[in-house]
């Protein structure tokens, strides 16, 4: 069965509130202010996402009695898309706000609810994803880190890796193996892991660029108390798989290259464009508008209480191949040799872009382990 | 206030006529005979083709919401009948300039650049191309600049010479060539591009319709189809081509609907020529992907594979192919200008007026 998406059409309230985001960001960042980024790889910066906090626009898919504005997955999608494209500095609270908060949110007690969601909400606490290892990247279920009883808790070993920003984040929801079962599937668990506490221990891996954007968490001895097991022990898999559609539908799959198109318009306003850059710039923003419609309807069926695990691959994919297309398509529309240290804002985005995109259609589950989760979904 | 969706009696009603007439028996047969009698007889019996025309010119009446519904079932099931020219484009004109629509099938000159006719003492002479089913149709309708300002003209079929000529999918595309031939003509506000553009939302509906039914045919057919052992869906590279049929199903589909409504509701120029871009690529790429899977079975005659990607092909190019709309959609983003790009991907062509 091909997947049903439906157009989802903006209220006047959503319309509004796009306006007031624009006109936000345009009063509270204005372009040239800062140093934008490509979507959700932007900066980390614990000072705007308080601010973003403060207008209700971090936990807007949360309850309200758990801090959130309980405004849905749409709402959050109309926020969200403009400050991606405005390459705002959202990194502190992203991940979080797009999936830490509605695992704890769906699974956790309601101690860790009352405990964690209400700090994300505020735009204080920063969450990493804890899944990849050395042996386990697109088999999951690999994975080696353990977590064996003791007494009022559990005490874990062994090393996560490609970890985004846990460098800077408070705390991850970590994968691990509670117990060994006939099936590998089973006996997995989800654990909220204190990035401070003791026997953790982060290493940079160096980013192809030179950055610091990922990590190695090396776990020695480290306690986890029982009240920070998520959900029930053993059903972690299940509950990742979840986890999965909120980290893949959603505009940020799409929008990495936006600023990169934007910018070459705006270095380029008052000369003439001719065809092939008017025709090359129609593609992208045909395509751009497109997928971006199948995007948002993925946030509207997470809206209606569906858990559209094959929508948000089959959008993650074809936005992500998309995304790296337009860095090419755009590359070649100029003649520069592209540099990280130009005096050009367009020429450092395409710099950049060069070097991050083919990380897009790798990391949030690769272009070959979507299209067999889409396949699922087709049969 | 104005309906954006399509009356759900009307749909399943048409969905029914399709299904049951449009076999892939006589989709071939009305190829090979330039007209398929029964399945316009059908439709027409429940008045399809008028709908969303105006009853006051001799339509049937209700929304264009609901003709562009019934033109995308039409896709689907290939019917091999003018029904996107009968009502959304002669109807649309003719009642754009208060003409009558008449009975019978009707159609309308696209226009194209080989074309040479010219109006003087109300008759038209000259040669236009590419005209669709004009060997089968009763009336030929057309948009013609006279002495400054855009006129609907209305001919009687009978009275064009006709020359028989075929698209890609076996379609009638005929020439026609008219010498001192008498028009109706009355004034509109439709101009030249208004009229593309609604050809082109015309092929756009009826790609969505022809996307879809080709990736479920291509499901259906790898999860059938064995080899090594095994459904040939289970192969991995194969799954690939399944999804990329899917998500070009997908884009389209939800980019008819997002022109269909902003059509609807007023201004649709954005996103027409968005959707026709996406359209017109996703037909190359949709169908490369759907013959892949289905090996030699999709290049005989006698499976259906053909009757969808055949109409792709030639409707990738009518109403303008992809470059000319990724021309078009260049052309608005540069007019938009960097501060306005995003808001016109996020709110289309009514970002101006309706934030
Ligand atoms: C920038 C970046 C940030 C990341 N951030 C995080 C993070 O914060 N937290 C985290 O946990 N992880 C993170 N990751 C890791 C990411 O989730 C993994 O890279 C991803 O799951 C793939 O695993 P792998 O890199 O080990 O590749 P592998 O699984 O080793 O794959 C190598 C190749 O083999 C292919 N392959 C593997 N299995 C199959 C199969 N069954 N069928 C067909 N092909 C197959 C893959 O598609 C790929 O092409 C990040 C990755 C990147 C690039």
């Amino acid at each position: 069965m091909p997947l049903g998406f439906e157009l989802v059409e903006l209220t006047a309230d959503e319309r509004a509130l796009q306006q007031e985001v624009r006109e936000f960001l345009a009063r509270e960042l204005p372009r040239g202010s800062f140093e934008p980024g490509l979507g959700m790889d932007n900066p980390s910066d614990r000072g705007f996402s308080k601010r973003l906090a403060q207008r209700g626009w971090v936990g807007m898919a949360i309850p309200k009695r758990y801090g959130g504005h309980e405004r849905g997955a749409v709402y959050r999608f109309i926020v969200v898309e403009e400050l991606l494209r405005w390459g705002a500095p959202i990194h502190h609270h992203w991940t979080a706000d797009r999936q830490s908060a509605q695992v704890i949110l769906k699974f956790g007690t309601e101690e860790q609810k009352q405990r964690f969601i209400p700090a994300i909400c505020a735009g204080e606490l920063g969450f990493s994803i804890g899944l990849s290892e050395p042996d386990a990247g697109s088999d999951l279920a690999a994975i080696k880190t353990r977590a064996v009883k003791v007494d009022g808790g559990w005490q874990v070993n062994g090393t996560k890796v490609w970890t985004t920003g846990a460098h800077e984040t408070d705390w991850f929801i970590m994968l691990c193996r509670t117990s060994d079962a006939e099936d590998r599937h089973d006996g997995l668990s989800q654990l909220l892991v204190d990035l401070h506490s003791p026997g953790v221990q982060i290493n940079a891996i160096p980013f192809l660029d030179g950055g610091h954007h990922f990590n190695e968490v090396v776990l020695t001895d480290v306690f986890v108390p029982d009240d920070l097991l998520v959900g029930e022990e053993g059903r972690g898999w299940l509950q990742t798989g979840s986890e999965l559609s909120f980290e893949r539908g959603g505009p940020d799959r799409l929008l990495s290259p936006w600023l990169l198109v934007e910018e070459f318009l705006r270095e380029h306003e008052g000369t003439p464009l001719g065809e092939r850059a008017t025709a090359t710039l129609g593609w992208a923003v045909a395509r751009f508008w497109g997928i971006r419609q199948l995007s948002i309807a993925v946030n509207r069926m997470i809206d209606q209480g569906r858990a559209p695990a094959a929508e948000s691959a089959l959008v993650k994919d074809m936005a992500t191949r998309f995304e790296q297309d337009v860095i090419e398509a755009v590359r070649q529309l100029v003649e520069v040799s592209p540099s990280l240290e130009s005096g050009s804002l367009f020429e450092r985005l395409l710099a950049r872009s060069v070097l991050a995109g083919p990380s897009y259609t790798i990391r949030g589950g690769t272009t070959e382990v979507l299209v067999g989760v889409v396949s699922k979904g087709l049969r | 206030m104005t309906t954006t969706t399509a009356d759900e009696l009307l749909v399943d009603t048409a969905r029914k006529v399709f299904i049951e007439t449009c076999t892939f028996e006589v989709v071939e047969a009305a190829e090979r005979d330039g007209w398929a009698a029964g399945v316009w007889e059908a439709v027409a019996g429940v008045g399809l083709p008028w709908v969303g025309v105006p009853e006051a010119v001799g339509g049937v009446g209700g929304t264009l919401a609901d003709a562009l519904a019934v033109l995308r079932l039409a896709g689907q099931h290939s019917a091999p009948i003018p029904l996107a020219e009968t009502g959304l484009l002669a109807g649309w004109l003719l009642a754009s300039a208060g003409l009558p629509v008449g009975q019978g099938p009707a159609t309308v000159v696209p226009g194209s650049a080989r074309d040479s006719l010219s109006l003087g003492g109300g008759r038209l002479t000259g040669t236009a191309f590419g005209v669709p089913w004009a060997s089968a149709v009763e009336r030929i309708v057309l948009l013609v600049e006279d002495g400054g300002r855009w006129k609907v003209g209305s001919i009687a079929a009978v009275d064009a010479e006709v020359e028989r000529s075929l698209n890609l999918a076996g379609e009638p595309r005929d020439t026609i060539t008219l010498d001192g031939v008498p028009v109706e003509l009355a004034p509109t506000d439709v101009d030249a591009a208004a009229f593309e553009r609604r050809g082109a939302l015309t092929r756009v509906v009826l790609m969505a319709g022809a996307l879809d039914a080709m990736s479920r045919l291509t499901l259906d057919y790898t999860a059938g189809r064995e080899q090594f052992g095994r459904p040939v869906a289970r192969f991995q590279l194969v799954q690939e081509h399944l999804v990329h049929c899917a998500q070009d199903a997908a884009l389209v589909g939800i980019a008819a609907d997002a022109a269909s409504r902003a059509a609807v509701l007023g201004d649709a120029s954005f996103e027409i020529a968005a959707a026709k871009a996406l359209a017109s690529r996703a037909a190359t790429t949709a169908t490369r992907a759907a013959h892949q899977a289905h090996g030699a079975m999709g290049m005989t005659r006698e499976y259906a594979l053909h009757h969808l990607s055949r109409r792709l092909w030639a409707w990738r190019s009518e109403f303008g192919d992809e470059h000319r709309w990724n021309n078009e959609v260049g052309t608005a983003a540069i007019a938009a200008g960097a501060d306005e790009l995003y808001p016109l991907v996020a709110n289309g062509s009514d970002r101006r007026t309706r934030t």
